[in-house]
């Protein structure tokens, strides 16, 4: 009973994974560890290891793995990806993880910030009116506009959703 | 004269003038004309990757077409910047099954990813198209005697096999570049570890322990100042200094400089004209060294 | 050649088919067949009263032929065959088919269309046999020699056993001295004694005591009658053919003449030069004029002509007593006759550098596994203390770091097999030798599989020998202390380390000797992926390669520790010895042959042949022509199906019989279903039919079967051919990619059917008709429900239509 339960969970949560942009190399891992120790995050935050995400991963431990913080932690500093063995794309796993994550309703509410700003204005920070004076002030160019209709266009396109505001995660 | 589309992403724009204008002056001064395209986007670096990754390949591919139609290879001052579109480009380059995914969504918006370009960072351009030799001949305030720690930043090394930068492990061109200015390149502990800049806001605490650990490590090893090449990184060490002395009560006295603001000042250009005001910690020992 | 007087031997099987089949139509519709002189019917042909039937009737003159319906036939032909020839008739003049798995059996609720399919198999039968020629026998010299490439283990251990068998043997040697990397190891795992030793080849050699085990610097084994060994010497070409092949080999100068050095080492004393003892691990220094110690054979100094100054020095020269340094010897070129080859070129160790994180080229105090095991052993530069190389001070913490390059996507994706026991080893011994040392191995997984080994895992944690499931991310100096540390999690407690050491062993990947591919280039041999020497087959045929007369041995095919080595030795002397034994090579000529009028040296032939066995020779009038060996030749017909001018036939397989065996399976349907014609390849595709039929499989009797050598006979015209014949649905049969036995025959055939896929829709067929199954011999289902699906396609699709042009032509 218990295996049939974690035989059908493991073969879907996995499969979920490996069928994402950026999840595909999640099988590969062979549990070395040496991700972990790569890890300028993990040797700070003992909440966070990548090898251990990755284990829950493909154990299927879907919820936990998602509503957690760890996955929030990860620097995007590419040391893992870099080292690892067997070519494991895991930065670009995190971000998979986090992007089902975030479907799922679990974020930290900056990223809410991020895609507003880039949803309106077609920028992950915003530019104030008081920057672009600034900038003629430094004899610079006046900025370029923004293709903000294929940006929207592309953003849909790809089912790019703005995260909800929520409590989760500092 | 070579002729490259500047990307300069939103960062700089909105944060650091002194990005922007050291990057424009030096390249003049070096004979690369920068051309600034209109309907660049944001790239979509890793905060947007995690909200959609596809969607944030696709915008990379976007504003690759951009270059494409204007036939011209484009620079990234940041290195998110450059990591996002770089490594779009190397890999529907190389993935047909991927590029046909992604041409399918460009096709909506009347543009085609043809994999005509390049996507270099500014350093790259520095080496390739003016290389160190002529760096060093055009030094007129060498940096003698003052020693910088060279900080690649993470995008700019890593992922190796798509980048293509320099060697991952051991990466010499900021090294180069940093000497050919006269300054003396200083070898510290960790030299490739993250500065935790992508935690801000999400884990301020780690952020700050990581920035604090390469303070620490840079000042041990005797650097009198910091370069960096990205915007993120320049925050984190730069503004990030100031709280990590109100966290933890340390002083480091340590200005975190863009290699091309170094580059600028060795080249002859007016410190004025830098935006340096901009700096939090005040970079008024460089100055003075190269007076 | 005389009027063809065709035989038909019916054999019901102990009546068991005549309840299915009805042999007396059978009968009477052979009777009306033209050429047919007699027919028999019995219980069984291929022994007994029935095969002495067979054996009159050939006495008796009243047939030529032979025609044989018999159960079994891949193993009742072969002694039909041999009966055959000893009562007067060429073996090849017989056809038996299978009227119970390929008919009966699957067709048993269908009797009456049975019936009609049996017919159809019979007339195909004796259509062919009307049309097949005498084969000769061709016998070729095989010199009673062997040369061997590579003086390990491996090669050392086949050179006695082929001299102990009374062949004559060449063993050659890159290195100036034999012993490859045992003379390096010291000890071998799991029993931890001299490496040299478990070699243990056993010469008969009158002159030593015969102990239970001998090692090879006991065993006189340099003494060995008909052993001559070369070191210092490479191949450069390699020409002719198995059994007579003609090696150029280039042997390097030694400067010191093997016949007068009595090794005194009076040369090293005055030598000036001193270079880093490469052999030694660097850990000191040797002459430009050298030995190494212990010393395997020969025993004789070499000098080391990179760095020797040579006349402007000329001190050992003067210095020898018995004038044995010749400073102007020259490389000499030797040209050797034998009659095959064994590869025993080995491995080596990956290079660590490429994993700059771990500063292999940096940190004189990361060492790996071979130069570790320099300093264990008692005649290495340390006399067996452990120490660091950076300060020479003795390495008290050690840690072992497994995995490097193996099991590694970016370098090698394999696991090296044995660097786990090496490590194993090695820490035990250090532990032994100094029991306060503090021994840490990181690893992944610890695999030790072999007999003994996991004892050997045991001994070492009881010896205090600490594990950590974890592989380092980097190797830091801490420039304080002097000493290393290893930065790792161990994943099991979830904890990182920092491990300190004085010493880091890297175990990295064994990867291909040097020189590989060169070898591989002159010997005409493939390599796998990795980069080792392809064997034919691990299973079916070790040590075997796809070429005749050319053998592999040891770790020359993929890592192994000795025992292992030694066993694969043994194999190829064994079948190295088969080979040659009889002094000659004998084969039928079933292979093929050029038309040479029509032959347009286009050059596709020889490229596709994947032994090598054509080759493009000069005619008279300044054009080239292509030619077969007979010799190399294996008769898979893969050269048939490439030319483009039909200039090249298979003896036995000749598309005249072809066609013949074709159009008579197509004549007659008697089933209510559309024709569909199964081309099936000997090895793989034909015997998936036979155990279809063994296991009782159904499928229906409008299946008509085909054989042929390999599918890569089959041309696009027989295919097309095959539909005007009344095929409406036609399957292509062959083994599965990467087992086709005659390596590239299947794929082959693939392409073709992809090919005629596309013509066949120009000419308004549907392609669907056409596929192209891959499959094995215990695969029988696969077979039956292809069979099931084309039939289905077919009947589906309706009749062809095939169009007819005004002469009447489709």
């Amino acid at each position: 009973m218990m295996t049939d339960k974690m035989e059908r969970t493991v073969m879907s949560f996995s499969d979920e994974v490996t069928s994402r942009h950026g999840g595909e190399t999640l099988t590969a891992c062979y549990q070395c560890g040496t991700c972990a120790s790569s890890c300028p995050v993990a040797k700070l935050d003992s909440s966070f290891n990548p090898r251990e995400i990755i284990k829950l991963s493909l154990l299927g431990e879907k919820e936990e793995v998602l509503s957690g913080n760890a996955i929030w932690l990860c620097c995007s500093c590419f040391n893992c990806q870099e080292r690892c063995p067997q070519k494991v794309e895991i930065a670009d796993l995190i971000y998979a993880l986090r992007n089902i994550a975030l479907e799922a309703g679990h974020s930290p509410s900056i990223y809410s910030d991020f895609a507003s700003a880039l949803m309106n204005e077609g920028r992950v920070v915003s530019i104030s009116k008081f920057v672009e004076k600034k900038r003629e002030e430094y004899g610079l160019p006046p900025l370029r506009p923004v293709g903000m209709e294929a940006l929207n266009k592309i953003l849909s396109a790809t089912g790019f959703t703005k995260p909800e505001k929520t409590e989760a995660t500092k | 004269m070579k002729r490259y589309a500047l990307f300069l992403g939103c960062t700089i724009p909105a944060r650091q003038p002194n990005y922007e204008l050291s990057a424009r002056k030096t390249l003049a001064k070096l004979g690369v004309e920068l051309v600034d395209l209109d309907n660049f986007t944001c790239c979509c670096p890793p905060p947007i990757q995690s909200i959609n990754l596809e969607s944030s390949q696709a915008v990379a591919a976007y504003n690759i077409c951009l270059a494409e139609e204007a036939g011209l290879d484009i620079v990234a001052l940041c290195n998110g910047c450059f990591e996002s579109l770089a490594m779009a480009n190397a890999a529907l380059k190389k993935d047909k099954n991927l590029r046909a995914k992604i041409n399918e969504i460009l096709a909506e918006v009347g543009k085609e990813f043809k994999g005509t370009i390049e996507v270099k960072h500014f350093l790259q351009v520095l080496i390739d198209d003016i290389g160190v030799e002529a760096i060093k001949a055009s030094v007129v305030k060498p940096l003698s005697t003052l020693k910088v720690a060279p900080f690649y930043g993470c995008h700019s090394l890593r992922p190796s096999e798509l980048l293509q930068f320099d060697d991952p492990e051991r990466p010499h061109i900021l090294e180069d570049l940093i000497e050919a200015l006269g300054a003396e390149s200083i070898e510290y502990r960790d030299k490739l570890k993250c500065c935790g800049g992508l935690l801000r806001g999400v884990s301020d605490d780690l952020a700050l322990d990581l920035a604090r650990e390469k303070l620490v490590n840079t000042t041990k090893a005797g650097a009198e100042c910091i370069t960096t090449l990205c915007p993120f990184c320049f925050v984190a060490l730069d503004i990030g200094q100031v709280q990590v002395k109100s966290k933890f009560n340390e002083v480091y006295d340590m200005p975190i400089l863009h290699y091309s603001e170094l580059l600028a000042l060795a080249l002859g250009v007016d410190p004025e004209e830098l935006a340096l005001r901009s700096h939090k910690v005040k970079t008024d020992m460089v100055l003075e060294k190269i007076a | 050649m005389e009027h063809p007087k065709i035989g038909v031997f019916l054999s019901d099987c102990g009546k068991q088919l005549s309840e299915i089949l009805d042999f007396d139509a059978m009968t009477n519709f052979v009777k009306n067949v033209p050429n047919v002189t007699l027919i028999a019917r019995d219980s069984e042909f291929w022994r007994g009263k029935g095969l002495q039937t067979i054996i009159d009737s050939i006495k008796d003159k009243k047939i030529n032929r032979v025609v044989v319906a018999e159960t079994l036939p891949k193993l009742s032909e072969v002694h039909i065959a041999e009966t055959v020839e000893n009562a007067g008739l060429n073996p090849y003049l017989v056809e038996v088919i299978d009227l119970k798995d390929h008919c009966a059996w699957p067709h048993r609720a269908t009797p009456k269309e049975a019936t009609e399919k049996a017919k159809a198999m019979l007339l195909a039968a004796i259509e062919r046999a009307k049309l097949l020629e005498p084969i000769e026998k061709l016998e070729f010299p095989a010199l009673k020699s062997a040369l061997i490439i590579g003086g390990g283990i491996a090669g050392m251990q086949a050179a006695v056993d082929l001299t102990d068998l009374g062949f004559q043997v060449n063993l050659i040697e890159k290195q100036p001295f034999l012993g490859g990397l045992a003379a390096r190891a010291g000890h071998f795992f799991p029993t931890d004694d001299c490496a040299i030793c478990i070699q243990s080849p056993s010469s008969d050699v009158k002159t030593i005591t015969h102990t239970s085990r001998k090692c090879v610097y006991r065993s006189g084994f340099s003494e060995l009658p008909n052993l001559k060994i070369l070191t210092n010497s490479r191949v450069v070409a390699v020409e002719g053919v198995p059994g007579n092949y003609t090696v150029t080999i280039e042997k390097k100068p030694r400067y010191v003449d093997e016949s007068k050095c009595i090794a005194c080492d009076k040369c090293t004393t005055v030598c000036p030069v001193e270079v880093p003892d490469e052999y030694n691990a660097k850990l000191k220094t040797r002459k430009a004029i050298y030995m190494n110690v212990p010393n395997v054979h020969p025993p004789v100094y070499v000098i080391d002509e990179s760095v020797c100054r040579f006349h402007d020095c000329a001190k050992c020269v003067k210095v020898c007593p018995t004038n044995a340094i010749d400073l102007d010897q020259k490389p000499e070129q030797v040209t050797l006759n034998v009659g095959s080859v064994v590869v025993a070129t080995g491995f080596r160790e990956f290079d660590s550098s490429a994993i700059k994180e771990y500063h292999y080229d940096d940190y004189p105090d990361v060492i790996t596994n071979l130069e570790l095991a320099r300093m264990i052993d008692g005649f290495g530069p340390t006399g067996g203390a452990i120490i660091r190389p950076s300060d020479g001070k003795p390495a008290k913490k050690i840690v072992f770091i497994q995995c490097v390059g193996s099991r590694d996507r970016r370098y090698n994706p394999y696991c090296s097999g044995i660097c786990c026991m090496i490590s194993l080893k090695h820490a035990s011994l250090i532990k032994s030798a100094v029991p306060d040392a503090d021994v840490s191995i990181c690893y992944i997984d610890i695999r030790t599989t072999g007999r003994e080994h996991e004892y050997y895992y045991e001994r070492a944690r009881e010896m205090g020998i600490k594990f950590v499931k974890g592989r380092p991310t980097e190797i830091y100096a801490d420039t304080e202390t002097g000493k290393l540390i290893v930065d790792v999690e161990d994943a099991l407690l979830k904890r990182f380390l920092d491990l300190e050491a004085d010493l880091v062993v890297l175990a990295p990947a064994m990867i291909p000797a040097e020189g590989t591919k060169e070898l591989a280039e002159i010997l005409g041999l493939e390599l796998e992926a990795d980069g080792f020497f392809k064997e034919y087959n691990a299973k079916l045929r070790p040590t075997e390669t796809k070429l005749r007369g050319i053998f592999l041995c040891g770790g020359t095919t993929f890592p192994k520790d000795a025992p292992t080595a030694s066993l694969h030795a043994h194999s190829a002397a064994m079948k190295t010895a088969k080979f040659l034994t009889s002094g000659k090579i004998v084969k039928d000529q079933r292979t093929a042959i050029v038309n040479e009028d029509y032959c347009g040296d286009c050059e596709f032939c020889p490229v596709t042949c994947p032994y090598g066995a054509i080759s493009l020779e000069p005619t008279t009038e300044d054009h080239f022509v292509a030619r077969v060996n007979d010799l190399l030749c294996e008769g898979c017909g893969v050269c048939v199906g490439t030319c483009p001018l039909n200039a090249i036939e298979l003896r036995h397989s000749r598309p005249n019989q072809m066609w013949a065996q074709m159009n008579a399976l197509m004549s007659i349907n008697g089933t209510s279903k559309p024709l569909v014609l199964a081309i099936c390849c000997q090895e793989c595709g034909h015997t998936a039919v036979d155990s279809s039929g063994m296991a009782g499989m159904q499928y229906p009797a409008n299946v008509r079967v085909m054989k042929v050598p390999c599918a890569g006979i089959v041309r696009v015209d027989q295919i097309l051919g095959a539909f005007k014949a009344g095929a409406q649905a036609v399957m292509v049969v062959g083994c599965k990619s990467d087992g086709c036995h005659y390596e590239v025959g299947s794929d082959k055939a693939e392409k073709k059917i992809d090919l005629a896929k596309v013509l066949l829709k120009e000419y308004g067929i549907e392609p669907e008709r056409l596929e192209m199954f891959k499959m094995v011999y215990i695969e029988g289902d696969k077979f039956a429900e292809a069979a099931q699906m084309m039939t289905e396609r077919a009947t589906k699709l309706g009749p062809l239509k095939l169009m007819v042009t005004e002469g009447g032509e489709i």
